[in-house]
């Protein structure tokens, strides 16, 4: 199929993308930034329109769904997801540092849908239980929620890149000092981390109503849901050490990498738990 | 509100608690997904002693969340929720009320550079576009005129700060909300085969029956497949009676739940029954045909009184050839049992020798009979979720307030912002001065932009 051709070859740009933000990081030239950005666009670009595609397919196969019904659509939705957010950070910031650090989890996702053993990237019809308009607004803000996290979690990573470089700026490498200063780096960590968890409580919420009439009841403590639920706990926990007991920087850089340890497992680690959620027999 | 700083109350309004209580939280939720809950921790029984199971489970641990430990989490929770707010309260009511002063020394004090620049201006002039400036962002805008300097002032946001009050009130409502569902909530399940009617229904927990005061029919189940073979819809057509009157009626689909009488259906699952009918054609030698509808242990005399015939067995498809009915038949003499498939014609072709080796598969062996199979309507069961949850109302607002809640939050805070204007020389000296609480980097880049539009606005009036 034609979407998964070009949803290969975006895999690809992301990779690229990702080498020219590393040169431009360590060669400390802007034409690589530039070019880098220019790539992560087009890889933008061509993901949205491989999207439309397979969502216009599957109207073809009589399905007519948006592509957001199994595994592989997810992995590559989350992928967009952190490209679309990222992007529209570095044009708000104007800062090409961060990319470095962010669009090889977009690609790694990509690849990872792309070769996986066991990953079906058919077109699949929807079960009766997807079928529900809640579907999209769950998945919309839920994943939007994982970008912004997934950001926060970059950064966190970036800041202790920063500080195993040591405070020492002037005889450390360009690319060292290409990186945010260490107060940017925990401002913007919080303001990923505040957004994600408004697009985690949306999603919980279009969840828990979705739940409310599929199943006949907005909670369940289905794994899943207990995860989501721990998750928004932890950076619930984050938001007020925050402002209430002042914690930054370090601190607040390993919240981050524990809050997305516990946004992989609930998208991806539930799988291996035993779940009572057996909806169809 | 007189600050009552006992033991219990600092205990309580300490934010570390919170974070303690929300991490307990975290950890129970976490054991909850570890260890199997409710009808799974039934396997578990299996691999442990008796002795320790019935401990564990003395401990509720197979039904954390509603257990003992879990509602005294939640009413730590509340607890800590209330009294934490009712101790900020005064201070955020403070700062709501506090109206800034346009004379302000202190706003001053640590200015930097980039806050401040000097314009060939008069005071007078530079004043009125600044206060353009101010009352066209901001509210509560005030002015001091003295000899020399103008001092300006205004604020926004100042709602902002009851942002985290709807957020922490909606979570008491949010708790609230569940403990109703929890203790006033029921969950159950029936399973309705077509054609039948029932009235009573399967609590999930404790494997009780609850009598509805109403019954429920399901006149017809419907399944549509996808070419893959995986279901794309399942309906059933409900009726709902009331004192054998019917009340209600509608079709139930999956996402699509039916309410009735405070309780809400939905369609949850669907099976084969048993005791489809089966559409039977009696061919006799002599010509005559007769077509019945049978079912599973019906009984029937022949049409010309040679015996009995009853349908011991329908199936839907018996060693993969295809609908078959077993029968017996009975007279006088005999008792002979025997199958009858409605692919009979395609099973002799594909081996015709299978009447010869085996008898029972012969539709024709009670003389001098015929049987015909001429089709098998299906007959299927839904299984429906039945459930009522008083609670759904109130969580459902606290969802709202909650959203609404970290919106403001997140999009809006509270400033102040103080300009002054000072004469020096031939020139004005013009700094501006902001103050807030949560959003540093927000009001730097709002100074930043009030400098930009001063001087812009100061050079296009010379
Ligand atoms: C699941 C539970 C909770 C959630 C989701 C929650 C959520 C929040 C949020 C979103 C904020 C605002 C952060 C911001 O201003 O950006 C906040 C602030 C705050 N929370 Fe909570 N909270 C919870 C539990 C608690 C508890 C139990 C306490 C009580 C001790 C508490 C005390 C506070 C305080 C003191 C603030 C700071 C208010 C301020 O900035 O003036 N929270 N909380």
């Amino acid at each position: 199929m034609i979407n998964t051709t070009i949803l290969s070859w975006v895999t690809f740009v992301y990779f690229a993308a990702f080498v020219f933000y590393l040169f431009r990081m360590i060669l400390g030239r802007e034409f690589w930034g530039k070019l880098a950005t220019g790539t992560a666009l087009a890889g933008l670009v061509a993901q949205s329109a491989a999207l439309i595609i397979r969502w216009i397919a599957s109207y073809d196969l009589g399905m007519g769904h948006a592509p957001l019904s199994n595994f592989y659509e997810s992995l590559v939705f989350f992928a967009w997801t952190i490209v679309l957010l990222y992007l529209l950070m570095e044009w708000r910031l104007k800062n090409r540092s961060i990319g470095v650090f962010v669009v090889p989890v977009a690609f790694l996702i990509m690849a990872y849908a792309s070769i996986a053993p066991g990953i079906n990237q058919k077109i699949e019809p929807l079960i009766p239980a997807l079928q529900s308009n809640w579907l999209i607004s769950h998945v919309l803000t839920c994943f939007m929620g994982y970008a912004a996290f997934t950001v926060a979690f970059a950064l966190g990573i970036m800041f202790f890149v920063k500080k195993a470089a040591g405070t020492n700026s002037s005889k450390s490498s360009v690319f060292i000092r290409l990186l945010p200063s260490e107060h940017q780096m925990d401002e913007l960590m919080y303001s990923c981390a505040a957004l994600g968890f408004i697009f985690l409580t949306l999603g919980i919420v279009t969840g828990s109503v979705w739940a409310h009439y599929a199943w006949g009841a907005y909670w369940q403590w289905d794994p899943k849901e207990t995860w989501s639920l721990i998750t928004w706990l932890v950076y619930a926990m984050m938001l007020h050490t925050r402002l209430v007991r002042g914690w930054r920087g370090k601190r607040m850089a390993i919240m981050a990498i524990v809050g997305f340890a516990c946004v992989l497992f609930t998208y991806l680690g539930v799988n291996f738990l035993p779940s009572l959620h057996s909806y169809m027999a | 509100m007189s600050k009552n700083k006992s033991g219990i109350w600092s205990f309580f309004s300490s934010v570390r608690l919170a974070i303690v209580l929300l991490s307990l939280l975290a950890f129970f939720a976490l054991i909850g997904t570890l260890v199997p809950q409710r009808e799974a921790a039934g396997e578990l029984a299996a691999h442990l002693s008796p002795g320790l199971f019935s401990f564990l489970q003395k401990l509720q641990i197979f039904d954390l969340y509603h257990s003992v430990w879990f509602f005294l989490l939640m009413a730590l929770l509340a607890v800590s929720i209330i009294i934490c707010s009712l101790d900020r309260l005064p201070m955020v009511w403070r700062r709501f009320r506090m109206r800034p002063e346009p004379q302000n020394e202190n706003a001053f004090k640590d200015l930097t550079e980039e806050s401040a620049f000097l314009s060939k201006s008069d005071v007078s002039k530079a004043a009125d576009i600044a206060a353009l400036l101010l009352k066209k962002k901001y509210r509560n805008f005030a002015r001091a005129d003295e000899a020399d300097s103008v001092f300006l002032c205004a604020q926004k946001g100042r709602f902002s700060s009851f942002g985290v009050y709807i957020v922490h009130l909606s979570l008491l409502i949010l708790i609230a909300g569940a403990l109703i569902g929890s203790v006033f909530g029921i969950e159950a399940y029936v399973n309705i085969t077509e054609g039948e009617t029932v009235s009573v229904v399967n609590l999930r927990n404790g494997k009780q029956a609850l009598p509805l005061r109403f019954s429920v029919r399901c006149d017809k189940f419907t399944v549509e497949f996808y070419k893959t073979g995986a279901p794309k819809t399942f309906q059933s057509d409900l009726t709902f009676l009331k004192d054998n009157k019917v009340a209600h009626s509608g079709k139930l689909l999956v996402n699509h739940p039916i309410e009735f009488e405070g309780f809400r259906f939905y369609q949850s699952s669907y099976g084969a029954a048993p005791g489809g009918k089966a559409t039977l054609a009696l061919l006799r030698s002599d010509g005559r045909r007769d077509v019945i509808n049978v079912g599973q242990g019906y009984a029937f005399d022949l049409p010309g009184k040679e015996g009995t015939f009853q349908v011991l067995r329908v199936e839907e498809n018996l060693m993969k050839m295809g609908p078959a009915i077993k029968v017996a038949v009975q007279s006088k003499k005999e008792e002979v049992t025997f199958w009858v498939f409605q692919q009979i014609d395609e099973i002799k072709q594909a081996n015709p020798e299978i009447i010869q080796q085996t008898p029972v598969f012969n539709p024709g062996l009670f003389r001098p009979y015929t049987f015909v199979l001429l089709g098998l309507e299906e007959k299927y069961y839904t299984g429906l979720q039945v459930s009522r949850d008083p609670g759904t109302p109130v969580v459902a607002t606290a969802a709202l307030l909650l959203i609404g809640g970290l919106l403001i939050i997140l999009f809006s805070y509270a400033r102040q912002i103080w300009i002054r204007i000072d004469r020096e020389k031939d020139q004005v000296h013009i700094r501006v001065a902001g103050r807030s609480y949560k959003n540093q980097a927000g009001l730097q880049k709002e100074v930043r932009y009030l400098i930009a539009e001063l001087k812009d606005n100061l050079g296009n009036f010379k």
